[in-house]
């Protein structure tokens, strides 16, 4: 897979010079993220990847737009407006992807403690009534 | 026999007709006391009831044979339990019978002259004894002070022996020697040989002008019997008339066949002519020392043995006595006898087995002298007197019991009479053997030498500590007296069916209780024990007494705590015991046992109890799973928040994607 996207990269350099150089400097981030995220299937650098790339439509249809050049490419690059939406969104998608699990735990832990909650109940009101274990354990 | 009825001040009924007058004490019978008693139907007031002992019952077999009158007797009329004393809640045993008609023949002077002697005491006792011969009962009480003679002329009437064992205050000067030497009470019923023997010993007591042998104590009358003859011993240097001394020699034969039969007696000159030539016992050249006397004839032998069975068992291993018979008694057969039953002891079993060294010594006097009783270590009995003399052990002798105990167990009657069957039958001996050991060999509660005693004692009273100062024979009897118990013991620690009711029940119900006798058993567990124990009671109460028993139920209820445990759901078990409580209240067993045993709402019972377990498993699961989880929980949040985010970010693209494709 690495082989095909460094292909597909190279293709792109070499088809598509000023699409790379807007692409590579907007997608810094995520090419970063790539690089440090050592999960498999790296889920923050897709999620950095992701939000990255929805704020790099905006300059790549202006790149087109105006001529597909080198030039276009840098003048783009040089708007600093440009530049920090792409970067803000990737950190944006950074900052999503590290406090939604943090987020999710927490639900499930509340939910966890209601349900054991509502068993012990129904657990102790078994045992009276039946003359069964009163303790259950360490439960 | 008769529930006791209401007494009136002074007076207690037997049978609702015999008024027992406590108050008017008549002269003891045979050591029991005896009260004047009169008949409320007819107005007869020539009766007596005698008193009967606990540990000494009445003989069920003969009260029965004698429901019919005999003339010249004291039969019985009734037997009954009623109050002890007026005015006491203490009830004793009576039996009814006939009061005296005279004063006894003490009483009168003697020498007896030959025509009365045979006129008024020998044709009329010996027409009783062939009628009682024919019912096939025995007397077992002809004693100079248990005969009566209501004037000089007239018959003689024979007293009551019926309230007590056979023989219990008969002196030894009046039994044979082979009954005078055993247990008081494990002489059996013996024959009417044995009545013809102390009709004897009367004739010759009346003939004479002096009591024989009276300086002699009971031992030494039963040795000097045996030494010289009955005959011999007791008539020693006096003379008798010369009829009467040809009849008492038959009648005092110490062979009960050399007697002369009662039917005999009522022709005493054909009985005169029909002398027995008994050859007195053959002397030795010199006597063998044993049990501190000198013995000089085998009859003697055998009874010291019998009296002191260690130093027989030395004397016989060592060799004295086959040497002493073989050369001093000249018996080279019997000696030759003795010498192989030694060896086969040697061969047989271990020097220390010391049951076969009483075994030995057992046969060892079957053998040399067939007439002796069985003889087990110092106990001597008759073998149809097992049951008496295991009742009065058991309240007298633990000693004895035990060791009748153990006569039961080796089924030593069978092996004694093994020894001597021409002089028994011994297969129905044997049989009696392996069926009182197989009863002994019943365990359980209801099991056992107990129940051994009530099953051979018909008319054995309940021992049992909770009777109080009842006197239960029967069981109807036995639930009025735990209701009454019911009112004093501690219902919470006290069973109502301990031991020795348990094996009073056993034998009083032809083992149609077994099953249930068994649940009461040690070891089983304590409901199943309760359960028993109602359902015993319960079949009581509805076979012989429909009436309520408010006191035993809730005696019951109070012990059905293990019963209602066992039930699991709470409510149910609450509601059981409210419900017990009132069904206790009523007084009848049957609806308790109905309600603590039904089957239908038990199982749906277990079937729910059972649901409850799963049920209690499943959350206790899914608990430890939830505790256990918290790993597995940080995992998946993590990777859903993963997703969340990649999610968001790609919802984001395509809405971007949308706005720059359509705008």
């Amino acid at each position: 897979m690495v082989w095909l996207q460094g292909l597909l990269c190279g293709a792109l350099v070499m088809l598509a010079p000023p699409t790379a150089l807007l692409m590579g400097v907007l997608l810094g981030p995520a090419i970063l993220a790539a690089l440090l995220d050592g999960q498999p299937g790296r889920p923050k650098a897709r999620s950095i990847a992701l939000f990255g790339m929805a704020a790099s439509v905006d300059p790549l249809r202006a790149l087109w737009v105006s001529g597909h050049t080198m030039p276009a490419a840098a003048a783009l690059l040089g708007n600093m407006h440009v530049l920090g939406t792409a970067w803000a969104a990737a950190a944006a998608g950074w900052l999503l992807v590290e406090a939604a699990p943090v987020a999710v735990r927490a639900t499930l832990e509340a939910i966890s403690i209601s349900r054991a909650a509502r068993l012990r109940v129904m657990r102790a009101k078994l045992a009276e009534e039946w003359q069964l274990d009163p303790v259950g354990g360490d439960l | 026999m008769a529930n006791p009825a209401p007494p009136r001040p002074g007076v207690a009924l037997i049978a609702d007709r015999y008024a027992v007058e406590m108050g008017r004490l008549l002269p003891p019978v045979g050591g029991l006391a005896a009260f004047a008693a009169t008949d409320q139907t007819t107005g007869r007031t020539d009766l007596m009831a005698i008193r009967v002992q606990r540990h000494l019952p009445p003989r069920p077999r003969t009260l029965q044979a004698l429901s019919t009158p005999i003339d010249g007797l004291l039969t019985p009329l009734a037997h009954g339990v009623t109050v002890a004393q007026s005015g006491s809640s203490e009830e004793a045993c009576y039996v009814i019978c006939l009061a005296p008609p005279g004063p006894n023949l003490l009483a009168r002077p003697r020498p007896w002259p030959e025509a009365e002697l045979l006129e008024c005491v020998l044709r009329p006792a010996a027409q009783v004894l062939e009628q009682l011969r024919a019912r096939g009962v025995t007397h077992r009480g002809i004693r100079i002070e248990n005969v009566f003679q209501s004037r000089p002329g007239q018959p003689v009437v024979l007293g009551s022996a019926w309230a007590a064992p056979p023989t219990v205050g008969q002196p030894a000067l009046f039994e044979p020697p082979y009954s005078a030497m055993c247990l008081l009470a494990g002489r059996g019923e013996g024959s009417i040989a044995d009545d013809v023997y102390s009709l004897g010993v009367l004739l010759l007591c009346l003939g004479l002008d002096q009591a024989p042998l009276a300086h002699l104590d009971d031992a030494a009358i039963v040795r000097r019997k045996l030494e010289v003859g009955s005959y011999a011993a007791l008539l020693g240097d006096q003379r008798l008339p010369p009829v009467i001394g040809d009849l008492v020699r038959g009648m005092l034969a110490e062979d009960p066949e050399h007697r002369p039969s009662p039917g005999l007696l009522l022709d005493p000159a054909s009985a005169r002519s029909r002398r027995v030539a008994a050859r007195p016992p053959r002397r030795a050249q010199r006597a063998i020392p044993m049990a501190g006397v000198e013995i000089w004839d085998a009859r003697s032998l055998a009874q010291a043995l019998a009296v002191e069975p260690e130093a027989g068992v030395h004397a016989l291993t060592s060799g004295a006595v086959i040497q002493w018979l073989r050369r001093s008694l000249g018996d080279a057969l019997l000696a030759a006898r003795l010498e192989d039953l030694v060896r086969h002891r040697a061969l047989d079993s271990l020097p220390s087995d010391t049951n076969g060294d009483a075994t030995l010594v057992m046969r060892a006097i079957a053998m040399i002298d067939p007439l002796a009783p069985l003889c087990w270590r110092g106990v001597l009995l008759w073998p149809d007197g097992i049951g008496t003399a295991l009742a009065a052990a058991q309240a007298t002798d633990a000693d004895v019991s035990l060791r009748l105990q153990e006569l039961i167990a080796l089924e030593l009657a069978g092996n004694w009479a093994a020894v001597r069957p021409e002089r028994c039958d011994f297969a129905v001996v044997r049989a009696e053997a392996r069926q009182h050991h197989a009863w002994l060999q019943l365990s359980g509660t209801g099991g056992g030498e107990a129940r051994l005693c009530y099953l051979l004692n018909p008319l054995l009273p309940c021992s049992s500590k909770l009777m109080g100062g009842h006197w239960v024979i029967r069981l109807p009897e036995l639930l009025l007296a735990l209701e009454e118990a019911a009112g004093r013991a501690d219902r919470k620690h006290v069973q109502p069916v301990d031991g020795n009711i348990a094996a009073f029940i056993a034998a009083r119900s032809e083992r149609r209780l077994d099953n249930e006798l068994m649940a009461l058993a040690g070891g089983a567990p304590d409901d199943e024990a309760c359960m028993a124990q109602i359902r015993i009671l319960a079949q009581l109460q509805s076979r012989h007494h429909k009436q309520a028993l408010p006191g035993l139920a809730a005696w019951l209820a109070e012990q059905a705590g293990p019963v209602l445990a066992t039930w699991r759901n709470r409510d149910s078990r609450a509601s059981i015991t409210e419900r017990l409580q009132v069904l206790a209240h009523a007084g009848f067993l049957a609806p308790m046992l109905a309600l603590v045993g039904d089957p239908v709402a038990r199982d749906t019972d277990a079937r729910e109890a059972q649901w409850a377990s799963a049920e209690l498993g499943r959350i206790d699961a899914e608990l430890g799973q939830i505790a256990a989880g918290a790993g597995s929980r940080a995992s998946l949040a993590s990777r859903l928040g993963q997703e969340i985010a990649a999610g968001v970010g790609l919802a984001m693209l395509a809405i971007v994607l949308a706005a720059v494709a359509f705008g």
